[in-house]
């Protein structure tokens, strides 16, 4: 078999790259985004004190270690058996809310954004952040880093230390709100919601009105049919802290609807023989291979999936824009609810009404007169066993599970990260670019940033993985021919020396 | 004031890669940091954006971190001190770039762009490592010996008051 790499992908937290094995013909057979896989998380917790947990998972990644610190927490609530009052819940989801607004702005403007703002054909090198800045303008740039600042320091505020926080605790929250913070907390949720306003207001302005740009996301070079994953609440809608896991069908009728301890119910994992990547999928409809449509059990966990699985947004501006986003692709609504869009680049769009989103329940919450409650630490009193716990995190369903002794030892532990979820898309979405690229072994020029460009809107999160990065290499293609010889080689920056 | 920090990067529970992070601890344990009220030791598991932001209001940045070369020519525990245009060149450290958002040069030149004060000195110590894909708390041998040392570097460079 012929192997294509394209190693490593520029712009993606931890190491990876990607591999494109062709077939006798020279022809795409298979594809998928390679990660070195951390080792040995599992024996590193065991034997340590369960409590520990939401301070140590929140060190296995440096982007997102709020939403580990959130499904640990949530685990430990399970595990020792204790629900956490209405207070505590709004104040993590409160907490939750900006983390979740620092980190999809540092999507949209330093990672996927760039790809519409400067245009797909652009020179890689300035498709980041200072492309951004040079081409839309130093206020923009100074937005971003305004919006970042304010909601670090509600998370260092709220959590109780800057990036890896330490505030969750079985059942309740290690500190409760003091009027300052609260006073602070309003008038920074406000700013939250005019820069999503903002946000989406440049999506509109850049890539809406223009044509190109349009057509790119609704091509069927980005598009599959897959069946859609996310939390939502009693009415259906999109929440990021707690509810049940949704899952529907390609036509948008519901598959299941489940509470995250009942995963290994509903989720299996399929191992290929050529990547070391697991990939999940829903045992309901089983494993048909990499293939779309309602016969096959891949299953998609991103902001996208999220909307496509939700009836609706819970907040007023960002259902408008809900409703805007299905109506504008053309969707179709039935039994009240709207068809799911299955453009994969839509997902940058999707993000930033979760940005809104994100902002708005944070101001709600903040108004909640039951959010500077001083009553967030509960007592604990039962013996622990065994305890699941999970949050959307930015990047998909995140779930942890825990069992102990009856000393709260840690016995057994298992993650499934939110990248994770979206292996086998990912690899589909890889496949689908590279095909209408790579003809009978001849390849054509664009592939690297049609290849990008797929696998980015899913924001993979490798670090979850792996720290792994020697640096921002040049993003390159190795073409191998089937008795592994190295034959033609693409790249887009000098080579390393 | 000139104001310096001092910041160690990486995570400490994957066995290599926290070197930087436990170069800080060594600093903050043995240096009498009283006498030195212009002087901040922290550390983080951050790159890119995240790091640019920490470092702005400083003048001068000691940046601790794991350097991971191609494994078959490293060199485990070796430690280079490097400039910060050698971060812009092909040799970056380990979490000066983070590609989940942005390099560490990408964001500082995005930051002056945008008029923000960035810091006028970079200090870079990067020690090459062994294994940064399993957890563990403790560094491989090379790597341990090289913490000591690298703190050391580092409390000379600055003239650093002992405790």
């Amino acid at each position: 078999m012929e192997r294509i790499t394209i190693d490593p992908i520029t712009r993606l937290e931890g190491h990876g790259k990607i591999e494109i094995f062709l077939n006798e013909e020279g022809n795409v057979k298979n594809a998928y985004l390679q990660i070195p896989e951390l080792r040995g998380f599992e024996q590193f917790s065991i034997g340590r004190p369960a409590e520990e947990m939401p301070r140590i998972t929140n060190r296995i990644c440096g982007v997102c270690p709020e939403a580990h610190h959130m499904a640990a927490t949530k685990a430990l609530d399970a595990l020792f058996g204790v629900e956490p009052s209405s207070a505590v819940k709004k104040l993590r989801e409160l907490f939750y809310s900006s983390f979740y607004v620092t980190d999809h702005t540092v999507h949209f403007y330093a990672l996927g954004g760039p790809d519409f703002v400067l245009g797909p054909d652009s020179d890689p090198a300035e498709r980041n952040i200072l492309g951004v800045i040079r081409k839309v303008g130093v206020d923009i740039g100074i937005q971003v880093i305004e919006c970042r600042k304010r909601n670090h320091e509600v998370i260092k505020m709220l959590g109780g230390r800057g990036v890896h926080p330490v505030a969750g605790l079985p059942g309740g929250w290690s500190k409760s709100m003091t009027k300052e913070e609260h006073e602070l907390i309003l008038e920074y949720a406000k700013q939250n919601i005019d820069f999503a306003l903002f946000s989406l207001k440049i999506f509109d302005d850049i890539v809406l009105a223009n044509q190109a740009y349009v057509d790119l996301i609704v091509s069927d070079a980005f598009t599959h049919q897959t069946y859609y994953m996310g939390t939502v609440d009693e009415k259906n809608q999109i929440n990021f802290y707690d509810g049940l896991i949704r899952v529907v069908g390609p036509d948008g009728a519901e598959l299941v609807k489940y509470p995250a301890k009942d995963y290994a119910k509903h989720i299996a994992e399929r191992v290929e023989p050529w990547s070391y990547l697991k990939f999940p999928y829903l045992k309901a409809v089983g494993w048909k291979g990499f293939v779309d449509g309602a016969d096959s059990g891949v299953y998609c966990a991103t902001p996208l999936s999220r909307l496509n699985a939700a009836d609706g947004m819970a907040t007023p501006k960002a259902q408008e824009h809900y409703e805007r986003f299905y109506e504008t692709l053309g969707s179709k609504k039935t039994n009240g609810r709207y068809a799911p869009v299955h453009h994969r680049l839509a997902t940058h769009w999707a993000r930033l009404i979760e940005l809104l989103y994100a902002a708005e329940r944070m101001q709600e919450l903040a108004q909640d007169p039951e959010i500077t409650d001083p009553d967030v630490r509960p007592v604990i009193t039962s013996i622990p066993t065994e305890g699941i716990g999970s949050v959307e995190a930015p990047r998909g369903t995140l779930t942890h599970h825990y069992k102990t002794d009856e000393n709260g030892i840690l016995t057994d532990v298992n993650l499934i990260v939110g990248t994770t979820n979206n292996n086998a898309p990912i690899a589909m979405s890889i496949k689908k670019a590279a095909e209408g690229l790579i003809k009978n072994g001849e390849v054509s020029e664009g592939l690297l940033n049609q290849v990008e460009m797929a696998f980015r809107n899913y924001d993979p999160c490798m670090s979850c993985a792996t720290h792994s990065l020697p640096g921002q290499m040049p993003l390159e293609i190795q073409i191998r021919d089937k008795d592994g010889k190295l034959v033609n080689r693409l790249s887009q920056y000098v080579d390393q020396p | 004031m000139n104001k310096t920090l001092i910041i160690g990067l990486g995570n400490p529970i994957l066995t290599d890669d926290g070197v930087g992070v436990k170069v800080a601890r060594e600093i903050e344990k043995l240096v009498n940091l009283e006498v030195h009220p212009d002087m901040t030791v922290t550390e983080a598991s951050a790159g890119g954006l995240r790091l640019m932001e920490a470092v702005l209001d400083y003048q001068r940045v000691v940046l601790i971190d794991a350097y991971y070369l191609n494994p078959e020519s490293t060199i485990p525990g070796k430690i280079h001190r490097l400039e910060l245009e050698d971060l812009r060149s092909v040799s970056p450290t380990q979490h000066s770039t983070s590609a989940h958002d942005t390099s560490l040069v990408t964001a500082l030149d995005a930051a002056q762009i945008m008029g923000f004060q960035i810091p006028e000195e970079y200090i870079i110590y990067a020690v090459e490592v062994e294994n940064i894909l399993e957890f563990s708390e403790t560094p491989t041998p090379a790597v341990a010996a090289a913490i000591p040392q690298v703190a050391d570097l580092i409390i000379k460079e600055l003239s650093l008051s002992l405790r």
